[in-house]
């Protein structure tokens, strides 16, 4: 079972230096925390925002090669949650075959992103995750703490 | 895509190491001609240079890192990267090609040399410099800006070369 999840946003977490995506499922009912590092945060963001850099970033490269192969990307699924890590697969269409490549979720939402390609969340991992964990942590926040990229 | 004989007058580069400039929250990525008497310094972000880094010390990360990720669809789409070139510098900005291949078809792919020269050590891909960008490189003092950075801000790889 397979969720569709957005993006909505970034937020800084100044406790521990680093970013958060914010997942929502299409109904707004779940939500999907993912600790991201600084430059995926900003992979991420740039594609959010539609920005166009002056040299092709990362994940722009990567869309790149994807493209001069004529391989698609169809979608992206966070499969599993680990000892607070998240597991990804992106799956690409490619002549005839289909292919599943394991992928941090920080990379596969960038090029997702990228690609307009969807996000799933298998019900596993959404299930795994507690949301109460992030309302407490979200209840500490200071408003100054969000980003300009939080929605 | 360069013939043959478009690579012959390219100068193949070695990564030399990567060093972390105290000052900025930059690395710089050192290559060096084969005899060792040309560097080019490139200045590079911090995950690319740690991802260089990983590289050049053959770290396997956990988790796959983005570069790692691009080396995978290659070996799922069964496509090379075969070689990659530092093609020109404008206004302190380096410009790189990926040259990918597969079932003998070629591909040029634009790129900044930091993903060009992390992706080129995962797949043991030669790096090539053209002359014109060696001469235009801004690194006549580099030896001695070199010697002038303290030792402990070497990496790792650089210590080992």
């Amino acid at each position: 079972m397979l969720n569709q999840m957005n993006v909505r946003g970034l937020l800084f977490d100044p406790y521990n230096n680093a970013y958060i995506v914010i997942l929502r499922d299409e109904q707004n009912s779940d939500m999907l925390p993912i600790w991201v590092g600084k430059s995926e945060a900003s992979a991420i963001s740039f594609a959010l925002e539609r920005i166009a850099p002056p040299r092709p970033m990362t994940h722009d490269l990567m869309k790149t090669v994807l493209d001069s192969m004529d391989a698609k990307i169809i979608s992206i699924v966070l499969t599993d949650l680990k000892e607070n890590t998240y597991f990804a697969k992106i799956h690409l269409l490619y002549g005839d075959s289909e292919f599943s490549i394991d992928s941090r979720p920080s990379d596969a939402i960038a090029v997702a992103l990228r690609a307009e390609a969807p996000i799933f969340a298998t019900a596993e991992v959404l299930h795994k995750q507690s949301s109460e964990e992030l309302e407490r942590w979200l209840e500490n926040l200071k408003p100054e703490d969000f980003g300009k990229f939080e929605t | 895509m360069p013939s043959p004989t478009d690579l012959d007058h390219l100068i193949p580069l070695k990564v030399h190491g990567v060093l972390v400039d105290p000052n900025t929250d930059t690395q710089i990525v050192v290559l060096r001609d084969e005899k060792n008497s040309e560097v080019l310094p490139i200045w590079v972000g911090t995950a690319e240079g740690t991802s260089i880094r990983l590289a050049l010390e053959e770290v396997i990360p956990p988790r796959p890192m983005s570069h790692d990720l691009i080396y995978s669809f290659g070996e799922h789409l069964g496509f090379m990267i075969t070689h990659v070139t530092i093609t020109e510098v404008k206004n302190n900005t380096y410009y790189a090609t990926i040259h990918i291949s597969k079932n003998g078809i070629e591909k040029s792919i634009d790129s900044r040399p930091s993903d060009a020269i992390a992706l080129a050590l995962r797949t043991k891909g030669q790096i090539y410099v053209t002359p014109d960008v060696l001469e235009r490189r801004g690194g006549e003092n580099l030896d001695a800006w070199l010697a002038k950075l303290d030792p402990k801000s070497f990496g790792q790889s650089e210590a080992e070369a």
